[in-house]
């Protein structure tokens, strides 16, 4: 089956820096893989660059087996990928509920009960006329996500998802995610922390200095040498 | 030949007083973030300064500068934590808008208290000769002190303790937080350093042509030519822009018309925005 | 609220277009004047309140407007009430190229090159090489055949129009899209909104509306000239008046408008010669105290609802 997303032989520079250096690997549809590497690794460029927010200097990707390389960002977000950041960017100075509306596509009626759906989903159907701003932080991380799951994305991508919240609504979180893992949504996250990558995830893949260092499942990543040395400094 | 040799010298020494201008507008907008509308202003202030100091004082105009330099930076450095201080993190919209109403209540009262009769400086008059060309006296030392003040500038920002502060806080306002820098103070500093350059270029200018309160207006757009071909925050950028404008003006005047030569600001700032935004130069 | 709401609305317009009935000429030059501002001072609010590109060249919207339709009145002889409508909408489609150029220009650069195109058409209107068609800097004194009621009337027809439309966008999905592309452009477009295309969209519309009110105010002032038609004062009062009402607010442009033109009057008469620079205090006080605006302080006290469509 054609993988939903596959990344194909591609680099990106910043003036003298690799950001990404032929990188190439598959996301089977319905998976949930992890992105592992150092600070400065690439990851948040390759999400860059799969979100159409930036261009490869070469090489090409492909989404759900259509070419994806080059074409702008809102055109991707509707093909189906969805994003979230690291530093949280949600509309401050708008409702919970228009944050989820503006996203949203048809009449208005419908969109506000799926909005409500959503801020359900996330438990915050009470604030929905609090201004995103008021939220605390890790709110605003599942006001986020209900923004990303308005535009009914089939590939979704966390970057940090579980940094900086308390480890019960890290818990709380994981088990949304893998309820829309269950129903047919794939993810890729990125984390420093393993063990959200270990315990959630089925596969990894390993950056360093924008070369792709390992890729399988997470218990052989667990195992790997190289990225060991890396990480523990073994 | 020799009329574009006269033009392209009149342009560099045009273009010596607006980088002087250009520079402390970038170097405020660069590490302080703000766009000071007002900039023009205080060039103004800075030529009536010169004046009254030579009409009422009898003052040489030469050493008036060494007086209003230190005057602007400390005016400078206290309207900056009265005033713009606060507005460091607020949106683009809110610096201009009071930056533009400090310009009109500035130019104002300067029309209120000390009228729209054109004032000069006439300390300097007559030419002289040089290889072959004739030279106005007041432009060529106008030219001499500008390069020296640039100089000073230069040598400031790279070897003192506070411009090293500064090129940190312009590069990364965060970065520079954490290294210990006080960002607070190094904007307030350099805010007056700002209006004391604009003060500067004021004294120098106040040598070569008219005085009135509205001449701030005359350079703003050409400064932010400047500022904009120089790349934002960039002093070296800003120097070569004045001197690109500074020539530029002078040969369309010369060889098109003074109109036309009116609308270089404009075009530059639209080609420049459009094609290069971050500027001519790299940081 | 909501048919108290509308029955005020019914009232104020009802009192509005009884004016010429009863006041002198003083009276409706200045309710003229006030509503030329005021749609000035919405044009310029739609785009550049919703969207945070601050629009610092709105008097290019109102010169081109004004000239297309003010030549087209003394040179070709066209009937004012199609004159209007002809200048307007040749600003709105020469502002899709326009826009679709510069607002690639993100924040205060944005702004300073729409000053720049701005004084760059003032100068270039001025040169020799436009004289033919502009008419140069002396400038084109015209009559167009219409008496100051009807003047009045239509300014404030288009001016009723433009709250409508601001007031049906700002309550849409459309004004939050441009709400969202203020707060955080490149999250919205990988949210999947078409940035590009609701900027432009809002910024034509601009465009139209601060044109038509162009074309009629130099009509009003028989006579156009570079300087007069792209003088930065035109773009730069609707936004000072926005900014008293309340920007982003949807009556804050016209509440503004009504506040600074009597603030205008008064300090006009009782302090003619340091007006201005009390003027320029007023301004950086507002700013630093009272940013939001009349409305927006009102919203923020409770005072207003903090709905979207006021």
């Amino acid at each position: 089956m054609e993988p939903i997303l596959r990344i194909d032989d591609v680099v990106k520079k910043f003036g003298e820096v690799v950001a990404l250096d032929h990188c190439s690997f598959a996301i089977e549809s319905g998976s949930m893989t992890g992105l592992i590497g150092p600070n400065g690794a690439g990851k948040t460029t390759l999400f860059n660059l799969i979100t159409g927010v930036l261009q490869p200097d070469s090489g090409h990707i492909y989404l759900k087996g259509e070419e994806i390389t080059g074409k702008k960002p809102f055109e991707i977000a509707r093909r189906g990928v969805g994003r979230t950041y690291q530093i949280i960017r949600i509309f401050p100075k708008m409702t919970l509920l228009e944050n989820l509306i503006v996203v949203g596509k048809g009449k208005e009626r419908k969109m506000v009960e799926r909005a409500m759906d959503f801020l359900r989903f996330v438990k915050l159907e009470e604030k929905k006329d609090d201004y995103a701003s008021d939220l605390s932080f890790g709110q605003q991380k599942l006001l986020s996500l209900a923004q990303v799951l308005m535009i009914d994305p089939q590939l979704i991508l966390l970057d940090e998802p579980a940094a900086g919240i308390n480890p019960t609504l890290q818990n709380e979180l994981m088990a949304s995610i893998h309820r829309l893992n269950e129903e047919g949504k794939t993810f890729i996250i990125v984390e420093h922390d393993m063990n959200v990558i270990m315990n959630h995830c089925q596969n990894a893949i390993a950056l360093n200095y924008g070369q792709k260092i390992a890729e399988g499942s997470c218990s052989i990543i667990q195992k790997d040498e190289r990225l060991l040395e890396h990480y523990f400094g073994r | 030949m020799v009329n574009f040799i006269e033009i392209l010298i009149r342009g560099v020494m045009l273009g010596s007083v607006y980088a002087l201008v250009g520079m402390g507008l970038t170097l405020v907008w660069g590490v302080v973030g703000i766009v000071n509308i007002a900039h023009g202003e205080f060039v103004m202030l800075g030529a009536y300064f010169t004046f009254w100091a030579f009409t009422l004082l009898h003052l040489n105009p030469l050493l008036s500068a060494a007086f209003s330099i230190p005057l602007f930076f400390f005016a400078g450095m206290v309207i900056h934590k009265r005033i713009t201080e606060r507005l460091v993190r607020e949106q683009e919209l809110s610096a201009l808008i009071l930056t533009f109403g400090m310009s009109i209540l500035i130019w104002n009262l300067a029309q209120f208290f000390w009228t729209n009769t054109y004032r000069s400086v006439s300390y300097l008059t007559g030419n002289f000769p040089f290889m072959g060309l004739v030279l106005a006296k007041s432009k060529t030392v106008s030219f001499g002190l500008a390069v020296g003040i640039t100089a000073a500038l230069f040598l400031f920002l790279k070897y003192s303790k506070w411009g090293k502060a500064i090129r940190a806080t312009s590069q990364n306002s965060e970065v520079a937080l954490v290294c210990g820098i006080n960002t607070v103070k190094t904007r307030a500093l350099t805010f007056g350093m700002g209006i004391a350059l604009a003060g500067a270029a004021g004294a120098i200018i106040s040598l070569q042509w008219v005085i009135f309160p509205q001449m701030g207006g005359s350079y703003i757009s050409k400064t932010f030519a400047i500022v904009v071909l120089g790349g934002l925050g960039n002093i070296h950028g800003a120097l070569v822009g004045g001197f690109i404008i500074g020539i530029l003006e002078a040969m369309v005047t010369q060889y098109l018309s003074a109109k036309m030569a009116q609308i270089i600001p404009s075009m530059t700032i639209l080609i420049i925005l459009l094609l290069r935004p971050t500027g001519l130069f790299k940081k | 609220m909501k048919t108290r709401f509308g029955l005020g609305i019914i009232l104020v317009m009802a009192f509005l277009i009884s004016v010429p009935f009863f006041a002198t000429d003083y009276w409706i030059t200045l309710l003229t004047l006030i509503l030329i501002f005021a749609v000035y001072a919405s044009g310029w609010n739609l785009f550049s309140g919703l969207t945070g590109y601050t629009n610092f060249g709105l008097a290019w919207f109102i010169g081109v407007s004004g000239y297309v339709s003010s030549l087209l009145i003394a040179d070709y002889k066209w009937l004012w009430l199609f004159a209007w409508p002809a200048g307007a909408l040749f600003t709105g489609l020469v502002s899709i190229g326009v826009g679709y150029i510069l607002l690639r220009i993100k924040g205060v650069y944005f702004a300073i090159s729409m000053v720049a195109l701005a004084e760059g058409t003032r100068e270039l209107f001025g040169t020799e090489y436009l004289t033919p068609i502009t008419h140069g800097g002396k400038g084109l004194p015209f009559v167009a055949g219409i008496r100051l009621p009807t003047l009045y009337w239509s300014i404030l027809l288009v001016a009723f129009f433009s709250m409508m439309i601001c007031y049906k966008i700002f309550s849409s999905k459309f004004g939050l899209r441009l709400i969202a592309i203020r707060e955080d452009e490149q999250a919205a477009e990988t949210l999947g909104i078409h940035t590009t295309k609701d900027k432009i969209i809002a910024f034509i519309l601009s465009a139209f509306l601060v044109g038509l009110a162009g074309s009629i105010h130099f009509t009003y002032q028989n006579y156009i000239d570079p300087t007069f038609a792209f003088n930065i004062h035109l773009t730069l009062t609707p936004i000072v008046m926005t900014l008293f009402g309340g920007v982003g607010t949807v009556f804050g442009p016209v509440i503004g408008a009504t506040l600074f033109t009597l603030i205008h009057e008064i300090l006009w008469a009782e302090l003619t010669l340091l007006y201005m620079a009390i003027f320029g205090g007023i301004l950086m006080t507002l700013i630093l105290f009272f940013p939001q605006g009349l409305l927006g302080w009102m919203k923020e006290k409770r005072i207003l609802p903090r709905i979207r469509k006021i």
